[in-house]
């Protein structure tokens, strides 16, 4: 079995990221995501089917950011920062908005909030 | 050498309404105007020039590309004028001064450097004394093919946003006449003037905006240009357009997926075959004896999840048979139905006579990206053999028409934990070619063995995003056991001959030499030549950067030159396998036997 960074990287860092998060920034609904692993599970799914392959792939560095390395092109890595990004897009790149675009809305992009801040070492 | 654009900011007047032009490297220095001073006032530093041209006067003077030139190809040995060599995709050269007895002899004649990062993918044109180079960013240099004296440059603007799905790479440019033709990766072709560099014309393919992007060697037939499109992980329609040479206008353009009421609709499920991608993005062949145009097509969209298309998915993943003056299908022949692994069809296309059973065939062979190994009637498309030209292959076997029989294994699914192979880049790939040599009935094919998990995911469809729909897990990148070989295969049989095995799998492209000799190159940064015969490794230069681009031969002043591209992307480096420390940059060398 591999031992990428794709894989086996939720569960036991949710608690840790969920206690970093929570000092610095107010209650998101990603926070009741965060402990939910159907939510997770969606959320991975999301991010596999919309957001990884050739653009923020998590096996390597694409011409997209790498989203698991607690490093933040835009803000420093909030919910609502994460949340924006992904609803709004970023101007100027190819990252368009998925406002209103994903199967169930802001409730599938707030999944992906909590799949991508539980996924990497924890920040 | 002049400055074509050399256009000073002050010339515009207004400081402020000048923006500086979009793209890389070419960002105008103005500064800010001092209190009290006005801006008319203020020194302003010249904008970086991006095209630079000639007065004309290179070459031998040998005048415009004919239609009998491009129908003689590298036959003629002072040129090399079509992506394939010639327009049956031999990549083979008569060239035999350099052969299996001297290539140990070669050294760099001269080197040139592109400036620009990531795979520089580049199959030289070469005319009249003058080599054409393209690079990644869509940069074109006309060079002295004995010399390396640069002629004339330009670079194409481009804007921030592109829609790729990876990297900036150019495969070369396509010449007749007087006129040298680039596509570019915001989905335009760009026409010169080849002595001076002069643009011509410039069309548009397609916005970019939404997803479409260009990269291969435009294809002459008579007067026209024929280019395809790339944006299969973008839900584009897929489609190849010729074009009128003299002027740009559009001739046809073929879509490679139907519209509602035509023919194989009814393989999308719903209004799948809206967003369902089958791009264009190589280049194809052609058969003047027949007058037919043969393209290839890439993945249906999305790629790692078929559920909402299901179907066959025509014409994804197709050989498509043309009649070059309407652009009108004659046949097809899909080789990966409802691809579900980004198994896109268009890897190069040989046109061959094959002895079966005492008969030869006229036939189109192909080492698919999907593994199999393909022997088709090249007059009707019909299936004749398929074999396995790489050695792990277990999403499919084929029937007796040639129509795979899934693993059901090997789909994706959420959590994978099944090795499928090959990955998603092959087998061979559409970004490199391969060789034939005549004499010898072999195909030499540039392979990848670096299988994957498939994740499937949830995706939908929003015009100028990436609509993937899963994504491949490099296990075996991770595992370290990704490698790469050149094999040899039988276009009589479909069997594997040789193989020359690298540690790295191997995603550069192909030249046959007559002297028996096959050039090509590694990841690690090597040039390498090959006996056609046997595969022994007789020649081995480090250039640096992994080798990514399409060797050429051709003679110049007397003398017979190998023209090799280095520079890679570490990013595809990363994902398939290979050395991600060693740096990018493009490099041109070109090599010689000492006089």
């Amino acid at each position: 079995m591999p031992s990428n960074r794709t894989r086996g990287l939720v569960a036991g860092t949710v608690a840790l990221a969920t206690t970093l998060l929570g000092a610095c920034e107010s209650s998101t609904p990603a926070d009741a995501f965060r402990a939910d692993a159907e939510a997770l599970k969606r959320g991975k799914a999301l991010f596999a089917g919309t957001c990884a392959g050739y653009c923020h792939s998590p096996a390597v560095e694409r011409a997209a950011p790498y989203l698991f390395d607690c490093t933040w092109r835009k803000g420093s890595g909030t919910d609502q920062e994460i949340f924006d990004a992904i609803a709004d897009g970023v101007p100027d790149t190819a990252m368009l908005g998925f406002r209103g675009k994903l199967p169930e809305g802001d409730a599938d992009i707030w999944r992906l909030v909590a799949y991508i801040t539980t996924s990497g070492p924890g920040c | 050498m002049r400055y074509g654009k050399f256009v000073a900011a002050a010339a515009c007047g207004l400081l402020f309404a000048c923006q500086p032009p979009q793209g890389t490297g070419t960002e105008t220095d103005a500064v800010a105007p001092a209190e009290g001073e006005t801006a008319s006032e203020v020194a302003v530093a010249p904008e970086t020039p991006t095209h630079w041209t000639s007065d004309g006067n290179i070459g031998n003077g040998l005048g415009p590309v004919s239609n009998d030139d491009l129908l003689a190809g590298s036959a003629d040995t002072e040129k090399w004028l079509l992506y394939g060599g010639n327009y049956a995709n031999y990549r083979h050269s008569p060239i035999d001064d350099i052969n299996v007895d001297n290539v140990a002899g070669l050294r760099v004649a001269w080197a040139f450097p592109t400036g620009t990062v990531q795979q520089f993918e580049v199959s030289p044109t070469v005319y009249d004394g003058i080599m054409y180079v393209s690079s990644s960013n869509n940069r074109l240099f006309a060079l002295n093919a004995a010399t390396g004296e640069l002629y004339w440059r330009y670079d194409h603007q481009l804007p921030d946003d592109l829609r790729l799905c990876c990297g900036i790479v150019n495969r070369g440019v396509a010449i007749t006449g007087d006129t040298i033709l680039m596509a570019t990766l915001d989905a335009k072709m760009v026409a010169f003037n080849r002595l001076t560099g002069e643009v011509l014309w410039e069309v548009t393919l397609a916005p970019y905006a939404d997803g479409f992007s260009a990269t291969s060697m435009p294809m002459i037939v008579r007067d026209m240009a024929i280019i395809g499109i790339a944006g299969g992980e973008y839900g584009v329609r897929g489609f190849f357009d010729a074009y009128d040479v003299a002027t740009g206008e559009l001739r046809w353009r073929h879509y490679t997926i139907p519209e509602e009421g035509e023919p194989g609709v009814e393989t999308w499920a719903g209004d799948s075959y809206k967003t369902g991608g089958a791009p264009a993005w190589t280049s194809g062949a052609y058969d003047p004896e027949t007058d037919i145009l043969y393209w290839t097509t890439g993945n249906p969209a999305p790629d790692w999840n078929g559920d909402l298309r299901a179907g066959d998915n025509l014409y994804s993943n197709s050989l498509l048979a043309v009649n070059p003056n309407t652009g009108e299908r004659l046949w097809h022949f899909q080789f990966t139905p409802h691809d579900v692994w980004d198994y896109d069809g268009n890897t190069q296309l040989f046109l061959v006579d094959v002895e079966r059973d005492g008969e030869t065939i006229s036939a189109i062979v192909q080492a698919n990206r999907n593994g199999f190994f393909y022997i088709l009637d090249r007059a009707t498309g019909a299936f004749i053999e398929g074999t396995v030209y790489v050695e792990e292959l277990n999403w499919a076997t084929l029937d007796e028409n040639g129509r795979p029989v899934v693993n059901e294994l090997a789909n994706p699914v959420e959590e994978p934990d099944y090795r499928v192979c090959p990955s998603n880049l092959g087998g061979m790939n559409g970004a490199w070619t391969g060789a034939y040599n005549p004499d010898l009935k072999l195909a030499y094919i540039p392979s990848v063995e670096s299988c994957q998990y498939y994740e499937k995911g949830i995706t939908v469809f929003q015009k100028g995003q990436a609509f993937l729909g899963g994504t491949p897990i490099p296990v075996d990148v991770e595992e370290g056991i990704a490698h790469g070989h050149v094999s040899a295969i039988d276009v009589n049989t479909g069997e594997v001959r040789w193989r020359y095995m690298d540690a790295d799998p191997m995603m550069g492209g192909a030249l046959s030499l007559a002297g028996g000799v096959v050039f090509t190159g590694n990841q690690e940064g090597f040039a390498l030549a090959l006996d056609a015969a046997t595969g022994e490794l007789l020649w081995k230069f480090r250039m640096g950067g992994g080798m990514r681009s399409q060797p050429v031969a051709y003679q110049a002043e007397g003398k017979s030159y190998v023209a090799i591209g280095s520079g890679n992307f570490t990013t595809f480096v990363a994902f398939a396998g290979g050395p991600t420390a060693i740096p990018e940059g493009g490099h041109l060398f070109v090599f010689a036997l000492p006089d």
